[in-house]
């Protein structure tokens, strides 16, 4: 039973964890209808940029500046990728968008991960411990896994506040729901496409900055996040966010539960058959409507 | 207009005294030709090299039936060559049935998983079958590496010979003749009905269903025939090889076969075969450079998408058109139209 219910909340953490990397693919493909299969790079630099600060410059003590840092950074190397490569995709061509969308990112996706091997070399780099292991009630954790999941946390309150209380969290509400609709409300749908995509991608380098001493810092770091992203919006239904939530805690759940009552090795699997099962009885995922296709 | 440019086209050719069906079935000829004798002049690694650009070509030849013809996003080819292999092989070591029976057998699981897998994915939207195949992927290889006792897990799997001989030269003609038989295929899948209900439901699936066109049914099917396609690709690829290991499955060789495909341009039939023969040719060439290439590869390729929209079969079409002193057509990249603006 203690260990049950050990796995059971390393579960929950992993879940919550998960969330970031989901909730930041989710709010691009609200706003903009596309997939940023980059995310895992944005992540893995991330973890760089963190790396880089608490060994060389501000020292592990401030590590939460450096996930702040980080996060800032990505987000406007994010906009700025988003200027020139996505942003031609609504202003000239419409019809090809996912086909155009899918191959540019994927090529980005490639492009980041040889660009981090020619920098930085094929190691993995071990960034210091955040903070050092404690209880929860009579149940041992990690450090890093609590100070992750805390950080994690504070995140996805401050994003929800932002989407419900302010005024431009309102605007991209908006967006998401009707692109031309919004336009006719004085908003910019153009802008608001490049600083979602920098919010999406600050999202997944927060979550890689956070995770950084649990999934270490390599070019391939952002490889597994991603994956559990994808299949935690499928199984939640794209464009779905209170899905995302749900979905995350159950694949942490099943991973974990996987792990100790079948078999560790196989991780990964536990969440795809979870997926296939998930599909198989609602084919657009937990939460997801039977979108028009028009 | 259009039967003036065809007179002036059949005029320029009477005065050559070609016909243009001829012209096509000389130069077809020629490079079969090429195809057969080029093995006498290069050398064993040589050989080897073109051996490894066919099962690319047989790859990139059928994702374009399937991400460029019908617009359904497979992001797990590779995997499906993984699998033909890894079925193949672990069937005739673990069974010890016959080389070819293992083969197939690698063929028909292959056509079986993506038959469940297109089922489960394609009644949604295509940005599912995206989703799916590239977690399946990572799946399948996860399960490869881990899942030792039975794989042979990083250390990869001795797949016996198919012609009891490492001489590459048998194998260059068996992965000559496979793309040979793949590109004949998919250029008779394009050229009949089943093409047209391709092409209409990569164009407007609602207007296709409107015809009635049953289009799950056809994107269903475009997902077996490619994914059947790199089974085949696999299972030989296995045995020619000898070594099978899970690095055949990394997101690497995906991206590899997307690059092939646009950089030789997408939606066209001679283009993935280009792409892929020219680009395997380079990356040998800059073998030296092993993250350089990559690096340049991708950019050569968000170019591209970025502003020509074609790939080299658009150069080669823009190029005809200015010999024939056509007027050019419209721009069709993305970056040309807000320039006009």
């Amino acid at each position: 039973m203690h260990l049950f219910s050990q796995f059971l909340i390393a579960g929950l953490i992993m879940g919550i964890l998960y969330c970031l990397m989901a909730l930041g693919i989710n709010f691009i493909y609200g706003i903009m209808k596309v997939i940023n299969w980059s995310m895992g790079e944005f992540f893995m630099i991330g973890t760089y940029v963190q790396y880089l600060l608490i060994t060389y410059f501000i020292g592990v003590r401030y590590w939460y500046i450096g996930v702040i840092i980080s996060a800032i950074s990505v987000f406007f190397l994010g906009s700025f990728i988003q200027h020139i490569l996505i942003k031609p995709m609504f202003v000239g061509i419409i019809e090809e968008k996912m086909e155009y969308a899918t191959i540019v990112t994927i090529s980005m996706a490639i492009f980041f991960r040889n660009v981090a091997v020619a920098i930085g070399g094929p190691y993995i780099y071990t960034p210091p411990d955040y903070a050092s292991p404690t209880h929860i009630g009579p149940l041992p954790l990690s450090g890093n896994r609590f100070v992750a999941l805390i950080g994690a946390v504070i995140l996805l309150a401050l994003f929800y506040y932002f989407m419900k209380n302010t005024w431009i969290g309102k605007a991209f509400q908006g967006v998401a729901q009707n692109r031309s609709g919004v336009q006719t409300a004085g908003i910019n749908v153009l802008k608001f496409d490049m600083i979602a995509f920098g919010i999406g991608t600050a999202l997944a380098a927060a979550g890689g900055a956070l995770l950084a001493p649990i999934f270490l810092v390599h070019p391939l770091c952002g490889l597994v996040p991603t994956v559990r992203g994808f299949e935690i919006i499928v199984i939640a239904g794209l464009g779905s966010v209170p899905g995302v939530l749900v979905a995350a805690l159950s694949l942490g759940l099943a991973e974990s539960l996987g792990s100790v009552f079948i078999n560790p090795s196989f991780l990964d699997i536990y969440g795809f058959v979870l997926l296939i099962i998930v599909l198989l009885i609602k084919p657009f995922g937990l939460f997801g409507k039977e979108e028009r296709v028009a | 207009m259009q039967s003036h440019m065809d007179s002036h086209k059949k005029f320029e050719l009477a005065r050559l005294n070609i016909h243009p069906f001829k012209l096509k079935f000389f130069g077809l000829s020629f490079l079969f030709l090429v195809i057969i004798i080029l093995p006498f002049f290069i050398s064993d690694y040589w050989i080897f090299v073109f051996t490894l650009a066919y099962y690319y070509t047989i790859l990139a030849a059928s994702w374009n039936l399937l991400g460029g013809y019908t617009g359904q996003f497979s992001l797990g080819h590779h995997t499906f060559a993984l699998i033909g292999a890894y079925t193949s092989a672990l069937m005739i070591i673990k069974a010890g049935i016959p080389l070819w029976t293992g083969i197939l057998a690698g063929i028909i699981l292959t056509i079986i998983i993506s038959f469940v897998l297109g089922v489960i994915c394609l009644r949604v939207r295509g940005l599912y079958l995206a989703l799916i195949t590239w977690a399946f992927a990572e799946v399948v290889r996860t399960y490869i590496r881990m899942g030792y006792e039975f794989t042979g897990g990083d250390r990869g799997l001795d797949a016996p010979l198919l012609f009891d001989t490492i001489q590459p030269l048998p194998y260059y003609y068996l992965f000559s003749g496979i793309a040979a038989v793949t590109i004949t295929l998919i250029a008779g899948i394009m050229r009949s009905r089943i093409g047209y209900y391709f092409r209409a439901t990569r164009n407007d699936e609602i207007a296709a269903r409107a015809m009635g066109v049953n289009t799950v049914r056809w994107k269903v099917f475009a997902f077996m025939v490619a994914s059947g396609l790199a089974g085949v690709a696999g299972a030989f690829y296995g045995h020619s090889i000898g070594l099978i290991s899970p690095v055949l499955g990394e997101f690497n060789e995906m991206a590899m076969v997307i690059i092939f495909v646009v950089i030789g341009g997408l939606r066209t039939q001679a283009g993935p075969v280009l792409g892929a023969i020219s680009i395997r040719y380079l990356m040998e060439v800059l073998r030296e450079w092993s993250e350089i290439r990559i690096i340049i590869l991708t950019a050569i390729v968000i170019i591209i998408m970025r502003f020509f929209n074609g790939g080299f079969m658009e150069f080669f079409k823009r190029g005809k058109q200015w010999v024939q002193q056509k007027e050019v057509r419209e721009p069709v990249s993305a970056y040309e139209k807000i320039e006009q603006r």
